[in-house]
């Protein structure tokens, strides 16, 4: 990034291949939507080299990737307040597979979940996605949303016991 | 150790990453209290349930050929931009200078009303031209429509769709354009989205004929069953006809069956 930020914007194409999936991961998730997750991958790498002038040594990249990832997702959320998606998978949840039972019975548990997480309240669910589906540590989630660890890990801990009481009152059937 | 210290150290305690004598106060308490263990056991029964969900795949080419192209117009801007700054002091100053520019409008619009003033009156014909202006935009709308119906991503052609509804006397393209989209689009939500926006041209035949062959071809349930909607919607003259045949066909989902066995109740058979 710093070769970025004096000039090179060829560059930008390594950061893109070492960076996109682990931010569509995230995007998707948040938005459970893959149209609008890969937009909005777009917008964090084309907001990159905007403000590639803001990138400071100090810090991890990845921090400053999520700042703008968190920004840009918030402004989506912005424009498109009240929109719901229906998420992609829910086709294949809503069918009966071939299969085992079990599986079938696991496929409808994962739905479930998904489902559970997306009912979260968009803090909740970001902190969550990132200590989970990102591996990222408590201060490393600090240092993104500017809080320390500790305030990181009791948030988590209450994220977490909400989507516990979230998925179980999502109904079975579904 | 208090009950309400164990919870934001329960996944350290379930990573192993706690040092020994939190790892063993921890472990003394769980002995002691069956509620923390139940609540252990739930809190590691979800993780790991969270890190079974698979991971959504991303279209690594499409979108590293999108970024490239953003990419590519980002720089040529800059280049432009960096000419455009150099040449302008470089043109002359009508060009750039505003007070130039307002001074010369004026000059014209004085010179226009005093021409205005001589010439005689010709009989306007305001209703041809708003005619005219309509059909333009019109044409323009479609033109975007269009094109949004052929962008990469699926917000944009999901927008395209909505755009056809707002369109005034769409041309045959345009229904074409939405039918191609409902057989070809990868993404469900521009599909269902494409369903609805045909329903306004459920009276024509040949759109109904078209919704119905494209059914079978649909790998999505979801959509399948907006499609069974439409048929019952539209009522057209083969829609008894078509249900029967779709409650019948076991190489459907059950739920579309159900659906189209529901919607022949509906209408009577």
């Amino acid at each position: 990034m710093r070769a970025v930020r004096e000039g090179d914007l060829s560059r930008m194409g390594l950061l893109f291949e070492r960076h996109h999936r682990p931010l569509f991961d995230f995007l998707y998730r948040m938005t459970g939507d893959r149209g609008a997750a890969e937009d909005l991958v777009q917008d964090v790498f084309v907001r990159m080299l905007r403000y590639r002038s803001t990138y400071r040594d100090e810090g991890r990249f990845e921090t400053w990737m999520f700042r703008i990832a968190r920004n840009v997702r918030a402004d989506h959320f912005r424009k498109h307040a009240g929109a719901t998606y229906v998420p992609e998978d829910d086709m294949d949840w809503a069918t009966d597979a071939p299969g085992p039972a079990h599986l079938l019975e696991r496929a409808r548990d994962m739905a479930r979940l998904k489902r559970a997480l997306q009912s979260l309240r968009e803090d909740r669910r970001e902190l969550i996605v990132m200590v989970r589906y990102q591996g990222m540590t408590h201060e490393q989630v600090g240092a993104v949303l500017g809080v320390d660890g500790g305030t990181v890990k009791v948030r988590f801990h209450r994220a977490l016991k909400e989507l516990r009481d979230a998925f179980a009152r999502v109904p079975e059937g579904e | 150790m208090q009950c309400t210290d164990l919870g934001p150290q329960m996944l350290e305690y379930l990573a192993g990453t706690l040092p020994d004598d939190r790892l063993a106060e921890i472990r003394a308490h769980l002995a002691e209290c069956a509620a923390c263990r139940d609540e252990m056991d739930a809190t590691a029964e979800l993780w790991n349930e969270l890190g079974a969900a698979p991971s959504p795949r991303a279209e690594s080419a499409r979108m590293r050929a999108r970024f490239d192209a953003a990419l590519q117009g980002y720089i040529d801007g800059q280049t432009e931009s960096r000419v455009v700054t150099g040449a302008a002091f470089r043109r002359p100053a009508w060009q750039w200078q505003p007070w130039v520019q307002f001074a010369g409008a004026a000059a014209v619009l004085l010179i226009g009303i005093g021409f205005g003033r001589f010439l005689p009156a010709s009989a306007p014909q305001p209703n041809a031209d708003i005619a005219l202006l309509r059909e333009e935009l019109r044409d323009t709308r479609q033109m975007v429509m269009l094109s949004l119906l052929q962008q990469p991503s699926a917000s944009e052609r999901l927008k395209g769709v909505n755009t056809s509804s707002q369109l005034e006397q769409p041309g045959t393209e345009v229904v074409t354009a939405l039918l191609d989209t409902l057989r070809r689009d990868p993404n469900v939500n521009v599909r269902l989205a494409t369903v609805d926006a045909l329903r306004r041209f459920g009276s024509r035949e040949v759109v109904r004929k078209s919704v119905v062959d494209a059914l079978p071809q649909q790998e999505s349930p979801l959509v399948q069953i907006a499609m069974v909607d439409f048929i019952l919607e539209t009522a057209g003259p083969e829609a008894k006809s078509v249900l029967q045949r779709l409650a019948e066909d076991m190489m459907l989902n059950q739920a579309v069956r159900a659906r189209a066995a529901r919607g022949l109740q509906q209408v009577g058979l």
